[in-house]
């Protein structure tokens, strides 16, 4: 039973490396601050899985790395109120939210 | 391939098309639909990993809070409709593909270099030590060791209840 197809590590790294690609490609690319935020969510989702995919196949005998998974749960629970409190402060501020027109962040 | 194999396919195929969906669609609904397919693919991935608390945390606090938040954002924010010019120059779209693939093929170079030697035999697998970490385990954890981190992150999420609720007095001061 060790071929199974989930008992393989790369297959977890793999997955959680094209979340990061499409997460960085989305940041560049996406023009609203939403769609922004949209690819940050996938970035902070890629690095959990990576540390439970570690935790599961290089040390198995303790749980930090899904603890840290837990964590980073919060921090990004934490980072999206906060970033789309920003972005409603933009909206009515500027009545938009493209990133690209954001020049100037001073009063 | 048995049935575990092909559920576990759905569940790569998930994440993956959700993830290309939240980055190349037109319009950021489907951008958030995708978001959600592809967090509860990561949600089945933690099944896999045999962490099922993992995988209910992670549809309780992704899917139920963080997409519900986005959604309100989006419906707050209102017309996005009238701008769908999601789809912007060619010029953009080859800068970020540059940019990402970069970043891609760096990390793909530092796990093939990393558990490349690893790879066509498949040694590490579950075969090794039996994987027990339950939930228990865990809330011990955060107890014993991860004390710090774990009231810094209560710390953390008290610091940003805070900081949304003075944002929002101060938007409505300034009106």
């Amino acid at each position: 039973m060790t071929d199974l197809l989930y008992n393989y590590q790369h297959i977890y790294l793999f997955v959680a490396l094209f979340l990061l690609f499409c997460g960085i490609a989305g940041v560049v690319y996406r023009r609203t601050l939403i769609g922004m935020l949209v690819s940050m969510e996938l970035i902070m989702n890629g690095a959990g899985l990576n540390l439970a995919a570690l935790n599961r196949f290089v040390s198995p005998e303790n749980g930090y790395g899904m603890a840290f998974t837990l964590i980073i749960m919060g921090i990004a629970a934490a980072e999206s109120a906060i970033a789309l409190g920003i972005i409603m402060l933009i909206f009515k501020k500027y009545r938009h939210i493209e990133g690209g027109d954001l020049k100037e962040m001073k009063d | 391939m048995n049935l575990g194999e092909i559920i576990f396919l759905i569940t790569v195929v998930a994440t993956l098309g959700g993830a290309a969906m939240a980055v190349l669609s037109g319009s950021i609904v489907y951008a958030l639909l995708g978001l959600v397919a592809a967090m509860f693919g990561i949600a089945g991935l933690y099944i896999f990993l045999n962490s099922p608390f993992l995988s209910m945390m992670q549809i309780l606090i992704y899917v139920g809070a963080v997409s519900v938040l986005i959604a309100f954002a989006i419906m707050l924010i209102g017309p996005l409709y009238r701008k769908p010019k999601e789809w912007t120059t060619v010029g953009k779209f080859v800068a970020a593909l540059g940019v990402a693939l970069v970043s891609l093929f760096t990390f793909v170079r530092f796990v093939m270099e990393t558990f490349g030697d690893t790879l066509p035999q498949g040694v590490p697998l579950a075969e090794s030590p039996s994987f027990k970490i339950t939930t228990k385990e865990i809330g011990r954890l955060f107890f014993n060791d991860l004390v710090l981190p774990f009231e810094l992150i209560s710390l953390l999420v008290v610091v940003a209840i805070l900081g949304a609720i003075m944002l929002a007095l101060f938007s409505r001061g300034n009106k």
